[in-house]
């Protein structure tokens, strides 16, 4: 959506010279991410990364074509293919890496990612095998997302995010998208992922990344800190006890069980963490299936 | 005992070899063991005709090497010129002099040609052979590239204009390899330093050095430096007094205590003399000690390294090609037969230690060196698969 509204950008622009349109990409590239930042909860990188790697696209088209007119005609046709190209990704991650979902296995995901449920539904058309998801604090991605396979008939189980311990034991393959893929092949996905990327090596299950390969972002995070993150607001409810009351909520529209915090309480809660290269076994792209180490190799070639 | 490297064909010791067994004390089976390692240090107050020949005139003058070459030598041979860039510098300083001095032997004969086999072959064989070992990969990297640019010189340039495209294609390579190289690092590097970090560095590097000195002129942001040296170049004296004169907040410690500062560090930024293709790091000695305190602590350790010095090859451990320094630094006096002191130069950091190596291309996980290397250089990529 992002790609069309910069060429939307392109078609309509004004300026005469390559200077004065990458001015102009670069205003709305720059409005887009304060508009998402400012209202939605997802993280900024994949919208960021896949900015860039259109205006890196441009310049390059510039390079071959110095004429204007005749450089903007090219990128209207290139961008359209372009666009088309990004949503055709996620096909060809299904297309190329499906296979890694075997007959009878138990796959746990977490978040909701549409490269995982592309790949996931293209092994069902082929192979029966069971799906383990994460409940997903605080937005319930998880469960959303368990809605969803279970009406495409894969066999769905729905556990607490802290059970992801209690339940590798019985899990094959973990498997999960990203919102982004950093520098030196690790990613940035929701807040757990890190967690379950530990978890699955000390079981020796293969963790997997399915990710476009525009998500591959300019980042190099040194560790957890090292990242730009937006931190959301968090509620604390005791749900047994929201339950008991048969799911009602009370007068003055208090929730039964919601625990209220004095203000002396710090709450941190960033929507994303990061996962080194070393947690992550293969990364499913539009590219090919990459090793860690490989990203950094095709991102200098993206970048060049 | 094997043929000790460098010694006569007839595999008796040379006799300054005898000289240095018997006034050292040193049996000759540890002056050839010695010799496993790229060049035992030659002490040039103890065997001064070797170096009175070297500046002065005798076997090497008789090479007809340039003075500068000569002057240059000496300075590597007792260590005065140390540090990975500043060697290189150096060289290229002198194959400028050499270039402006050089007057053809044989008219009509293709003077480049003569050019890198009768001046620049034997001035580098000169220094690696008789006064230190080129340094791990910079130095050749250098001058690999002051070969391939002799021998990409248009045919038909007067030999001035010869000279002068030369020394200027000389000069710019150390504006851009090292200079700019080191304020691209400088700004790559920045943009992970924030306030309240506290920073480790090991001995003194000049990139290291440039990406502080930066940080601190350019940005406001708050942090404290540890600065770790050891015996017995204390090398790390020189970045101290850098950083108290921008007043940085230092602490000073030498290397046995780096356990003790550990759990107050955020980040480590450390030299490099080299970046070998698997990427692991040869520095100076004690850096793979630092890497390794760090990354059992955590701590994410960032190598600063220019481009120039990204070499493709691996070395498997530290022995190989290194360095030696003058055993009598470490401990003096009379040795006897039983002890045999080594004063390595630099070691080896697995790339396992290392979150990552800043480039003036940016920040890269270590096993990527060799795609910068591939990038760098299309020409040598011979591949099979080549479309």
């Amino acid at each position: 959506a992002a790609m069309n509204a910069l060429l939307g950008v392109v078609e309509r622009t004004s300026a005469n010279t390559m200077m004065g349109l990458q001015d102009e990409l670069k205003e709305a590239s720059q409005v887009m991410l304060e508009w998402n930042n400012q209202n939605t909860s997802r993280s900024t990188i994949p919208l960021a990364s896949g900015c860039e790697l259109f205006l890196k696209y441009i310049t390059r088209t510039f390079l071959e074509l110095p004429d204007f007119d005749q450089c903007r005609q090219e990128i209207l046709e290139r961008g359209k293919r372009f666009a088309g190209i990004s949503l055709a990704a996620r096909d060809r991650v299904a297309t190329m890496s499906h296979e890694f979902v075997q007959e009878g296995q138990t796959v746990l995901t977490h978040g909701w990612s549409r490269v995982v449920a592309a790949l996931l539904l293209k092994a069902a058309e082929t192979k029966h095998f069971d799906v383990v998801i994460l409940e997903g604090r605080p937005d319930a991605a998880g469960a959303k997302a368990a809605q969803f396979y279970a009406k495409a008939g894969i066999q769905t189980t729905l556990i607490l995010d802290s059970a992801m311990g209690y339940i590798m034991e019985t899990v094959d393959i973990v498997l999960v998208g990203a919102e982004g893929v950093v520098e030196n092949g690790g990613i940035v996905n929701k807040m757990g992922t890190y967690a379950l990327a530990t978890c699955a090596r000390s079981h020796d299950k293969p963790f997997y990344v399915a990710a476009e390969s525009y998500k591959f972002a300019r980042l190099y995070p040194l560790n957890q800190r090292d990242l730009p993150m937006k931190q959301t607001s968090l509620d604390f409810v005791d749900t047994a006890i929201w339950q008991a009351t048969g799911g009602q909520v009370g007068k003055d529209n208090t929730v039964p069980g919601k625990v209220e915090l004095s203000s002396n309480v710090k709450v941190d809660n960033p929507t994303c963490d990061y996962t080194p290269a070393k947690f992550i076994t293969l990364l499913f792209t539009d590219l090919g299936v990459l090793t860690p180490s490989a990203v950094s190799d095709e991102l200098i070639r993206l970048y060049q | 005992g094997t043929q000790p490297k460098g010694s006569s064909s007839s595999g008796k010791p040379e006799p300054s070899e005898k000289r240095r067994s018997e006034e050292t004390g040193i049996s000759q089976k540890q002056v050839d063991d010695s010799k496993q390692f790229s060049l035992s240090y030659r002490d040039p107050s103890k065997y001064p005709d070797e170096f009175e020949s070297v500046v002065l005139g005798g076997a090497e003058a008789a090479m007809k090497l340039h003075p500068a070459v000569l002057k240059l030598g000496y300075r590597y041979a007792t260590g005065e010129v140390r540090e990975e860039n500043a060697r290189c510098r150096a060289m290229m300083e002198a194959f400028v002099q050499v270039v402006e001095d050089f007057q053809p032997a044989k008219a009509g004969s293709d003077a480049r040609n003569q050019f890198v086999q009768d001046v620049l072959k034997p001035s580098f064989t000169y220094w690696t052979e008789k006064c230190r070992p080129h340094s791990m990969s910079g130095m050749g990297n250098a001058f690999s590239f002051l070969k391939s640019a002799v021998a990409t010189l248009d045919r038909d340039m007067e030999l001035a204009e010869v000279k002068t495209v030369l020394k200027e294609t000389i000069q710019a390579y150390v504006r851009e390899r090292i200079d700019f190289a080191d304020m691209a690092i400088a700004k790559n590097a920045a943009e992970k330093i924030v306030d309240g970090d506290v920073i480790l560095t090991y001995g003194d590097s000049e990139a290291v050095r440039v990406l502080l000195q930066e940080t601190i002129a350019t940005t406001s942001k708050k942090f404290r430096v540890i600065v770790v040296d050891s015996r017995p170049l204390l090398e790390g004296k020189t970045l101290l007094k850098e950083l108290r004169r921008a007043n940085v907040e230092c602490t000073y410690i030498l290397l046995n205590a780096l356990s003790f500062v550990m759990n107050q560090v955020t980040k480590v930024f450390l030299g490099a003399a080299a970046l070998m293709s698997d990427g692991s790091v040869v520095s100076r000695v004690g850096t793979a000690c630092v890497a390794l305190a760090a990354k059992a602590k955590g701590v994410p350790v960032l190598v600063c390294g220019e481009t120039y010095k990204i070499s493709n090859r691996v070395y498997l451990e530290s022995i190989t090609s290194n360095e030696m320094g003058n055993p009598q630094d470490v401990l003096q006096g009379e040795l006897g037969p039983n002890l045999r002191v080594i004063n390595l130069l630099y070691d080896l950091t697995p790339s396992e230690f290392v979150s990552g190596i800043v480039t003036e291309m940016g920040i890269l996980p270590a096993t990527s060196v060799a795609v910068l290397l591939r990038e760098m250089n299309p020409q040598d990529t011979d591949s099979a698969f080549a479309s």
